[in-house]
């Protein structure tokens, strides 16, 4: 298995109260899945997608990806981790302003020790396959939302980590730039073989994934339908 | 190297921010160049140094040029005295006696004796032996002559002595540079001190462990005389009869302490405002992966820059404002002209860079260790 993930509970300190958004969770993902996560407001998905990609650390209960124990690394490792096996994917794009698209996908290549030339070759082939060549100058501001989603994927994809996750994808966008960005995740999990977590709220983008699951009050249920069915 | 770029192009961000911020670092940083360019100057005068050579001999109990009378007579006297190697009698005419912002120095001279006291004079304009000739013609020091206009054939007149500036001398020993020599007979009758009387001797001895031996000797020759001397070297001196002005600029280290923490406190300012409106654009580096101390260094990065550039800005500026306006300031004949060193345009730099650092220490220590989860939700 890819994912595994047994027991998993994450609790914060709330003033006096504790909450826990994860409780006992389990679940299994193999290599170059497509998962969709669904569930209502404050079930935890985005809780359980920053522990999977590894911004955040388990109360308690296991967590491994690719036989690394992911719940026990420091947060220095965990840091050391993100930077080559993850690529996050934020509903608001969170591109940096001020730097133009191919500086944005170059971002994760600082970190790697790559001259020049590779960090300019990679980058270039990340934004042609999310079809950006042509803006590779054009800074955030420039571009559409759907440009700049596809932009954030490339930043996410340009270091090849072999888990994407991303958090509601498609929740700003309009109705033609959602399904361009859900073809091209389906692209990445389907041609490149990336294991992909999607957070969504949108039953149509659920179902372009091989599985959907369901939380509710940070504890996985059986589907009330299946993916099909939530379509028509 | 690349967060270094990235640092660049951060603070390019709010280009009117940066800039305001760097105009205060650069004001700030002007204004302490400008107090150790002083001090700098002042300690050059002031301080023994082990190349010290000269000694001045006064009139006992006399603090004024107007005042010190001196035998020219007792010259061949002092010369006599074991270790002297060179000594000039001078007649001293200044226009203000106390600190002065615009001081003019007469000193009068035997022509012929100037040269050999003082070989390293070199004339930079016009000719020495112009000034041999002619009676009432003055070598004018290299200073001295920008801060009054002078070229050679001018004539000018200050203390009520008419000159015509024959040459325009440079030399190493700074007092040179601030005054005119004339003919000592010239500037005795011209002042109406008479022939025979002069204010002082400098006296050159073969080291500088020989000024006290030998200013003591002067001193213990001429006890019994009816003008007794009192001898000390030139430095000492100066520091002496100055110490009002030494005091005041003494007390302008506090200003330039003051800049200091004015640069500081306005770099730090900067950088605080810089990351809290970045909170959430750094969590997304740290998603990306980018460590604490990259993180650290990124900030540490901006704050260096904006000190560094407005730094230099600031510490270029002063240099080159005291090169262009020479500053002098003077006390009973001797002069101290406020000349910019290298050295203190690196001090400058230096200060300025590690203010830049210093000031984004804590913000950048409290960045990095800001939690991802939280700050990304904001
Ligand atoms: N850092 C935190 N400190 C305290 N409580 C938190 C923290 N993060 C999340 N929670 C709480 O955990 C619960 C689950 O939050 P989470 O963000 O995972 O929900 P979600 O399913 O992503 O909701 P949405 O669909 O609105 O994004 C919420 O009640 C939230 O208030
Ligand atoms: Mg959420």
């Amino acid at each position: 298995m890819f994912i595994t993930i047994r027991n998993l509970t994450k609790s914060f300190k709330k003033g006096p109260n504790l909450i826990t958004p994860l409780q006992n969770l389990s679940l299994e993902a193999p290599r170059g899945e497509f998962l969709a996560l669904m569930g209502p407001s404050g079930s935890g998905k985005t809780t359980l997608l920053n522990l999977i990609a590894g911004i955040d650390s388990p109360t308690s209960g296991d967590l491994m990806i690719d036989d690394h124990d992911v719940a026990r690394l420091s947060r220095a490792q965990l840091t050391k981790w993100r930077s080559r096996h993850v690529g996050y994917i934020f509903q608001l794009y969170h591109l940096v302003p001020i730097l133009s698209a191919f500086e944005n996908v170059e971002l994760p290549l600082l970190l790697m020790p790559l001259s020049r030339s590779e960090r300019r070759a990679r980058a270039d082939a990340a934004l042609d396959l999310v079809g950006l060549s042509d803006r590779a100058q054009h800074r955030p501001p420039e571009l559409s939302g759907g440009q700049e989603q596809r932009v954030a994927i490339a930043r996410a994809i340009v270091h090849d980590p072999e888990l994407l996750v991303a958090d509601e994808p498609t929740g700003d966008l309009d109705g033609e730039s959602a399904r361009s960005i859900l073809a091209l995740l389906t692209s990445l999990s389907q041609d490149h073989g990336k294991t992909i977590v999607m957070v969504t709220h949108d039953p149509k983008a659920a179902a372009v994934a091989n599985r959907v699951l369901h939380l509710e009050k940070g504890q996985l249920v059986n589907p009330p339908a299946t993916p099909a069915s939530a379509v028509s | 190297m690349k967060l270094l770029i990235l640092a660049l192009k951060n603070i390019t961000r709010h280009r009117l921010r940066s800039l305001l911020t760097m105009a205060g670092v650069a004001a700030g940083m002007f204004l302490f160049t400008a107090v150790e360019t002083t001090q700098h100057s002042l300690a050059k005068v002031t301080q023994a140094s082990a190349d010290d050579t000269t000694l001045i001999v006064y009139r006992e109990n006399r603090f004024c040029p107007a005042t010190s009378r001196l035998p020219e007579h007792y010259l061949p006297t002092i010369r006599r005295i074991e270790g002297v190697r060179e000594v000039i009698p001078i007649q001293i005419a200044v226009n203000n006696c106390g600190a002065s912002l615009d001081v003019i120095t007469f000193r009068g001279v035997p022509a012929e004796d100037l040269r050999k006291y003082n070989p390293d004079l070199v004339v930079i304009a016009g000719s020495y032996e112009n000034w041999i000739k002619r009676s009432d013609a003055a070598l004018v020091g290299e200073t001295f002559a920008q801060r009054r206009g002078l070229k050679i054939g001018d004539k000018f007149e200050a203390v009520g002595i008419n000159v015509h500036v024959a040459g325009i001398i440079k030399s190493k020993e700074s007092q040179d540079n601030n005054v005119a020599y004339v003919h000592l007979p010239f500037l005795q009758q011209a002042s109406n001190i008479g022939l025979g009387t002069v204010t002082q001797f400098n006296v050159k001895v073969a080291s500088s462990d020989l000024l006290d031996p030998i200013a003591k000797a002067i001193d213990e020759t001429f006890r019994s005389d009816s003008q007794p001397t009192v001898t000390r070297p030139e430095k000492a001196f100066f520091a002496e009869t100055a110490k009002q002005m030494i005091e005041l600029i003494d007390f302008t280290r506090w200003l330039g302490l003051g800049a200091v923490a004015a640069v500081l406190g306005l770099v730090a300012n900067a950088v605080l405002l810089i990351v809290r409106a970045r909170v959430k654009e750094t969590a997304i580096l740290q998603t990306l992966g980018f460590s604490r101390l990259q993180i650290a260094s990124l900030v540490s990065f901006e704050g260096i820059l904006l000190g560094l550039l407005g730094g230099a800005i600031g510490v270029i500026s002063a240099y080159l404002f005291f090169h262009w306006q020479s500053f002098t300031l003077g006390n009973e004949g001797l002069t101290l002209a406020i000349t910019p060193s290298p050295t203190i345009l690196l001090k400058g730099l230096l200060v300025a860079l590690l203010l830049g650092l210093l000031a984004s220490l804590y913000p950048a220590w409290r960045t990095s260790r800001q939690p991802v989860v939280q700050s990304l939700s904001q």
